[in-house]
């Protein structure tokens, strides 16, 4: 494993991740609370506040790590900005976890501003534990010629909620917006997204992608919204969910309001149980069911983790989300931190 | 000797209608059987029933593979305990790599018989030496199982697997369909080269031209889900230039 990745210095052992990634920055948020000030952050009474001066890149992968623990078990609700000046450049990695199985309620706000031609890799993951309860609103507003590639990968938790509202407000911004929500046992997880394209010349694109098993509940309502004259709009949503139990329930609702007549638009939504031609082809050649059903859960799920480009992080979700899938506890490989 | 497979008086149906109506087969070890036929005949049925496919109802009958009852397995004990079917029409799964696919085919496989799993180096190893034996470009290794192949290569795919599991039994359903005379002759190589004393294959064909290069011991006759007619390899030749009719109002 490379050494190279930097900790946030105040950070005590206790919180330090074990397997960190190779050019990684780490920051820690323990109930809301920044450990230690480091540059581009300034810690808020709870939340922080990020900001990339013009044109800067931020060259590690930085990634907050936030999580709940036993100290404060009350309702807990913080704040984040991310300000992206004109022309700058970051690479985030956003994880949620809680660090035992209280019942944690957690409201977050979270919003984002890329300012023009501003460009921003934002991969958000949440595993936590079953009796926790995640409301996390996302505000993100894209100035002119902005690129946002932004991923959502909820792999575990009790109620998780995810609002995303993002606006396109200047020409040429572009939003390519995935999403992955594995569910089992009594799990519920609802994503709401509402696009708005309010100028013309923008493009967006949104896939989100579901495996639910046990008893899960999960709603998807996402809403691509053209403002009168935002003509050359191109917007492109679609949501296929595969359920693995009779017991899991999806509420699916993609809808487009569009009040632009020169556009592309298109979206769609699947639900679909595992392929038995696939299965039984696997059979054949000795994949035992179980093993079969695995795999194709896997391909499912590896269609969103393949747009992730940070190659190292890609196979540690893909990594992760194996781990979740075969029913064991989703913690990297190597570390005996119980994040999840 | 034991035999290899030994079918009898087998019938199966689907949605209720009966497609087989009394099979009786028994192969040997060291034995190509040949099963000809219409279209219709319920070929591919058979060969699906063998390999385990859950909505086929086997209504009478019993089979036996390697003094084995059969029917009692599922799809995955079949394979493990050397049976193998090459499809008329192989299924493409997307998001799953040929590698990752055989790796946990061959590796399944391996700890069923009590044998360690092949490192990375060494699955790798094997799957360029199989590869070779069907002339496959080993950049198909990383793509979707058959995702995007053409008919052949599908085809080559099959063989390549069988070689990969190096099968007691291989049954191939129409694996010359879709193929042009090279690749013909390609994957017929390929299967002469996994012919052994040991195994038994069961070439499902509509044509004779296959059975020019993997030659057959004994050629069935299938017939409205009946085997009608059994006879040495010239049997094919005789209906490669007759038709079925003389056959059929007999
Ligand atoms: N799912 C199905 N439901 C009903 N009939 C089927 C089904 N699959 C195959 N059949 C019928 O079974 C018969 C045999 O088909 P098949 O075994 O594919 O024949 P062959 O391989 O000899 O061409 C055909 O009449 C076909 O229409
Ligand atoms: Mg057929």
């Amino acid at each position: 494993m490379s050494e190279n990745y930097i900790y946030s210095p105040s950070v005590s052992n206790e919180f330090r991740c074990r397997v960190p990634l190779a050019g990684s920055r780490q920051f820690f948020i323990v109930d809301g609370q920044v450990q230690g000030g480091e540059k581009f952050i300034v810690p808020q009474e709870t939340g922080l506040d990020f900001r990339l001066g013009k044109g800067e890149t931020a060259s590690d992968l930085l990634q907050f790590i936030s999580v709940r623990s036993k100290e404060r078990k009350e309702n807990l609700s913080y704040r984040s900005r991310f300000e992206l000046e004109e022309s700058s450049s970051a690479r985030i990695l956003l994880c949620s976890h809680t660090l035992s199985s209280h019942h944690f309620m957690t409201d977050e706000s979270v919003s984002i501003h890329l300012k023009a031609n501003a460009d921003l890799n934002m991969v958000v993951m949440q595993n936590e534990h079953d009796n926790s309860s995640h409301r996390t609103d996302f505000d993100v507003r894209l100035d002119a010629g902005a690129v946002l590639k932004m991923h959502l990968i909820t792999l575990h938790g009790g109620e998780i909620s995810n609002r995303l509202n993002i606006r396109l407000e200047g020409p040429a911004a572009e939003c390519e917006l995935s999403g992955l929500y594995l569910a089992d046992g009594e799990q519920k997880v609802t994503t709401d997204v509402k696009l708005s394209h309010n100028v013309p010349g923008c493009r967006s694109s949104q896939l989100f992608k579901g495996v639910l098993d046990g008893r899960s509940l999960t709603r998807f309502d996402g809403l691509i919204y053209v403002a009168p004259d935002a003509q050359k709009t191109e917007a492109y949503q679609a949501n296929h969910n595969l359920l693995i139990s009779e017991d899991a329930k999806i509420y699916t609702r993609p809808h487009l309001e569009i009040y632009a007549d020169d556009v592309k638009c298109s979206h769609g939504a699947t639900v679909g149980s595992l392929n038995a031609e696939e299965l039984f082809y696997m059979r054949t050649r000795g994949i035992a069911l179980d093993e079969a059903k695995l795999l194709q859960q896997l391909a499912f799920a590896y269609q969103v983790l393949e747009k992730i480009s940070n190659g190292q992080l890609r196979e540690r979700l893909y990594d992760l989300t194996e781990k979740r899938l075969r029913g064991e506890f989703s913690r990297c490989s190597d570390c005996s931190r119980h994040c999840c | 000797m034991e035999n290899m497979l030994e079918i009898k008086d087998l019938h199966a149906c689907i949605n209720g209608k009966e497609i087989l109506k009394g099979i009786n087969l028994t192969v040997g070890a060291g034995e190509v059987h040949a099963i000809m036929g219409p279209n219709g005949s319920g070929k591919s049925t058979l060969a699906t029933v063998l390999a385990g496919k859950e909505n086929y109802e086997v209504t009478r009958g019993e089979v036996f593979f390697r003094g084995k009852n059969l029917l009692e397995m599922s799809p995955e004990e079949r394979s493990w305990a050397g049976l193998f079917l090459g499809f008329q029409y192989p299924v493409e799964i997307p998001g799953v790599t040929n590698v990752n696919f055989m790796k946990a085919a061959v590796n399944e496989h391996r700890r069923q018989n009590q044998m360690p799993e092949l490192s990375a180096a060494e699955y790798l190893k094997l799957m360029r030496e199989k590869m070779a034996v069907v002339e496959m470009d080993p950049a198909f290794s990383s793509r979707g199982v058959n995702v995007g192949f053409s008919g052949g290569e599908k085809k080559r795919n099959e063989i390549f697997q069988m070689a990969m599991l190096d099968p007691k039994l291989a049954i191939l359903d129409e694996t010359d369909s879709g193929l042009d005379v090279d690749a013909l002759r390609i994957v017929a190589n390929g299967v002469n080269k996994l012919k052994n004393p040991d195994n038994a294959i069961i070439v499902i064909t509509h044509y004779q031209r296959l059975l020019d290069y993997i030659i057959p011991d004994i050629v069935h006759v299938l017939y409205k889900g009946r085997i009608i007619k059994t006879a040495g390899k010239e049997l094919a030749r005789e209906v490669e230039t007759r038709g079925y009719d003389w056959l059929i109002n007999q």
